[in-house]
């Protein structure tokens, strides 16, 4: 269970409020995988017929509402490492700056013509300092592109929440210290499926929701 | 011999102009037919060399012309691959796109002039478009950036359908008022998300004007499209003749090339048109090369020249030939005409002489008939008188022996006569022979006896070699008085005490029978002359004859189809040979 592993790893970087622990579990019905159903770490960005998608499938599980935007954006990172994007979807809320390192032997050209964030870093090397990084201030999906590696592909899903999370392989997801409240609970699946349910949360409760 | 000696030479003098004329007929004709075929031969030789050198000249274009087709195509679809393009088009960013798009083509746009030697592999793009996913041209924000282009010119550039495959097109539009013709490439560009077919690049580039060509050949090359030539080299009112002549060849197909000849400026051209653009969407265009004729129809009038001025060398050699082989050929002939004309004078003598000489035999022979009977009759009416008069009883005994003497006479002038008389008719060829079978050692025998009856005869020894039946075809009548002849000659000529010997043998034609007897040899000299007519034998008058006995012989025996001949006349032997031919098997069954 090296996969849950991580995915716990990810939960703990969870801004996580004090006051609020409300937990919503539960699990999202993916796209049926072509390949074998195992937790495996890594996985890729595909499109098929338009629509971008993770490969094996995951989905992003997020609470929307009107939460204030954080204080300090906090810093990701999408590296290129063996021509690919790394982590391939990353989701992160509006504000937060990401790092792009090349962690390749090559240039890399890393832009993006999304409406949701326009940018072009240019050619850069693996010792380029200081790391290229780009601040997302607008909510969307945003396709990384490398200018010179044609078939790269990386996902930034820009949030205006800070939380989130994104299921292991089976769909299975779990979101710690929420605040209580009447909010939407939404699972981004792929470019063009996002499902959403309303929840009501309240404090030291644990809220089950499937997404059929 | 001279007189007929003008129209014979006029008939050589004919004969030799007519064979002369003749073999000059056939040598002009040979001449003619190798001239024609020279000719012919010489002018496809030339036309095939022309053909291939214009087509190596123009393969060797057109390979350099599909390696920058290639070459374009292969550009232009890496830049429709580009990353940032493909971005601006999937990711919803066409305001980004011309911007995207001006630094992937900047080198192609801002690339200086190519140097004159290398525009064939330098790509340099004039302007470039992007169309739209119903195929119409997507404005440029700023056209300067993406070259310059009239609206008619930019609207030539839409599809009604996006081409899924790379299109050539060639474009015609005013640059600052100079005429100028774009080698457009349009090539497809999918969406690498959903594979779709989303947009195009068109990009334009300034059309490929070959520098490497030889200068010699003079050939001009133009494009033509839409219905216009493009052909800046040529003068505009050539242009507008030559665009007339090629409007009248239909060319609609796309994979059609062919050459006629065009007259530009009335000067003779080859022009050879082939489509640029196969199978493409937009608007066929025709490379057209035109090749001068001039200098080659100089050449091919001057090879025409040479050629019949050798032919008429060879004519002239074949005329002195001619002559001079009609002379040698005529001089034989000409000979051969005197020869025959101093035959003909010489046969006209012969026949001359034999006329006269057959008018004389004829003339004697009627002669001897004639007066063989005219002698018979009084020689009949002489022995009938003395007879009568032997007969008559009272005379002295020395008249009866006169008489008698007188009789005899008249019987051996009897036989003179008839035999004159047989000769005469041998002569005149009226004498014919009834053959039959006759038995030649019964005749034999009858005159052998008949001669040792003969009561005056000398004493002579007989000896007889032959078999008792030989049977030889002939005249009774006549191979008796052969017999006779010989028979008695034997032994006239014989002397006392001597002998006689007759052989007869047969072989498988002829009888030959052979009478020897002794006594005086005939003289050689008078051999050859004994069978003559009225020849005896150079002997003394004391035997009786008259000289016509072995002649009238040997013109039966021949008449017979026999012969007689002397076998030898020396030491008191003489020796006489007969041939007859042998009586054919009787038709008597009974024999």
């Amino acid at each position: 269970m090296r996969g849950s592993a991580c995915f716990n790893a990810v939960l703990s970087l969870l801004p996580i409020s004090a006051l609020a622990d409300a937990v919503v579990e539960g699990r999202v019905e993916l796209p049926k995988s072509h390949s074998a159903p195992v937790v495996v770490k890594r996985y890729e960005i595909v499109t098929q017929g338009g629509v971008l998608s993770t490969q094996p499938p995951l989905a992003v599980v997020y609470l929307e509402g009107a939460f204030p935007k954080p204080k300090s954006p906090p810093t990701k990172q999408v590296a290129q490492k063996d021509l690919a994007f790394l982590p391939p979807l990353l989701p992160i809320q509006t504000g937060t700056r990401v790092e792009f390192p090349n962690l390749d032997d090559t240039y890399h050209s890393v832009f993006s013509y999304s409406p949701a964030k326009r940018f072009d870093l240019g050619r850069y090397r693996p010792e380029e300092r200081p790391i290229p990084s780009e601040a997302f201030d607008t909510a969307g999906l945003v396709t990384l592109r490398c200018d010179i590696h044609e078939h790269m592909r990386g996902l930034i899903l820009v949030l205006n929440t800070p939380y989130f999370v994104m299921t292991d392989a089976e769909g299975r997801f779990r979101l710690r210290g929420l605040p209580p409240g009447q909010y939407t609970l939404k699972a981004w699946i792929d470019s063009k499926t996002t499902r959403e349910k309303p929840v009501a949360l309240k404090n030291g409760e644990t809220l089950h929701v499937d997404f059929p | 011999m001279i007189s007929p000696a003008n129209p014979n030479k006029r008939a050589v003098a004919s004969f030799r102009t007519k064979l002369s004329a003749a073999i000059m007929v056939v040598v002009s004709v040979l001449t003619a037919l190798g001239l024609y075929l020279a000719q012919r031969n010489i002018t496809a030789n030339a036309e095939r060399d022309l053909q291939q050198e214009f087509q190596t000249e123009l393969s060797s274009l057109h390979r350099l012309q599909e390696l920058r087709h290639a070459a374009l195509v292969e550009r232009c679809r890496i830049l429709a691959e580009k990353p940032r393009i493909h971005a601006a088009l999937e990711d919803n960013a066409l305001d980004l796109l011309y911007p995207s798009a001006k630094d992937e083509l900047r080198d192609l746009m801002e690339g200086g002039e190519p140097a004159p030697g290398q525009a064939a592999s330098t790509l340099r793009a004039r302007f470039y478009r992007f169309l739209d996913s119903t195929g119409a041209v997507l404005p440029p924000p700023n056209s300067k950036d993406v070259g310059i282009l009239s609206k008619a010119a930019e609207a030539e550039l839409a599809f009604n359908k996006l081409p899924d495959q790379q299109q050539i097109g060639y474009l015609p539009d005013t640059d600052s008022g100079k005429e100028i013709l774009d080698e457009v490439t349009a090539v497809p560009i999918f969406s690498t998300e959903t594979g779709d077919l989303i947009s195009a690049l068109v990009v334009g580039f300034k059309p490929f004007e070959p520098v490497t060509r030889r200068a010699g050949t003079g050939i001009l090359s133009g494009t033509w499209v839409d219905g216009r030539l493009h052909l800046p080299s040529l003068s505009k009112p050539a242009r507008d003749v030559l665009a007339a002549e090629i409007r009248g060849v239909p060319m609609n197909t796309d994979h059609t090339q062919n050459n006629f000849t065009v007259h530009i400026n009335g000067a003779p051209h080859l022009l050879f048109y082939k489509r640029l653009n196969p199978n493409s969407l937009f608007p066929a265009a025709y490379e057209i090369c035109v090749y001068p004729l001039a200098s080659w129809i100089a050449q091919l009038h001057q090879l025409r020249w040479q050629i019949g001025g050798g032919g008429m060398a060879l004519l002239l050699g074949g005329f002195v030939a001619s002559h001079f082989v009609a002379g040698r050929f005529s001089k034989p002939m000409e000979q051969l005409a005197v020869d025959s004309e101093k035959n003909r004078a010489r046969r006209k003598r012969a026949e001359a002489a034999l006329a006269s000489t057959s008018e004389k035999l004829k003339r004697s022979t009627r002669y001897s008939a004639g007066a063989s009977h005219q002698l018979k009759s009084p020689v009949a009416v002489l022995r009938a008188g003395l007879e009568s008069l032997l007969a008559r009883e009272g005379f002295d005994s020395k008249i009866y022996e006169e008489l008698s003497a007188l009789l005899h006479q008249t019987h051996r002038l009897a036989g003179v006569i008839d035999d004159l008389l047989l000769l005469s008719r041998m002569d005149a060829g009226h004498l014919e022979i009834a053959s039959e079978p006759v038995n030649l050692s019964q005749l034999i025998d009858e005159w052998l006896d008949d001669l040792s009856a003969v009561p005056d005869s000398i004493d002579v020894k007989i000896e007889k070699d032959f078999p008792i039946e030989l049977n030889v075809a002939g005249e009774k009548r006549y191979t008796s008085l052969i017999v006779q002849n010989l028979l008695e000659n034997a032994r006239k000529y014989n002397r006392r005490g001597g002998r006689i010997r007759v052989s007869a043998q047969q072989n498988a034609d002829h009888v030959l029978l052979t009478i020897g007897n002794t006594g005086c040899p005939i003289p050689r000299e008078a051999q050859p002359h004994i069978f003559d007519r009225f020849h005896r034998g150079g002997t003394g008058s004391s035997i009786s004859g008259h000289g016509l006995g072995l002649n009238l012989a040997r013109d039966l025996a021949r008449l017979h189809g026999g012969d007689i001949a002397l076998l030898r006349s020396e030491n008191d032997w003489t020796e006489f040979q007969v041939r007859f031919p042998v009586a054919q098997p009787a038709p008597d069954p009974a024999s």
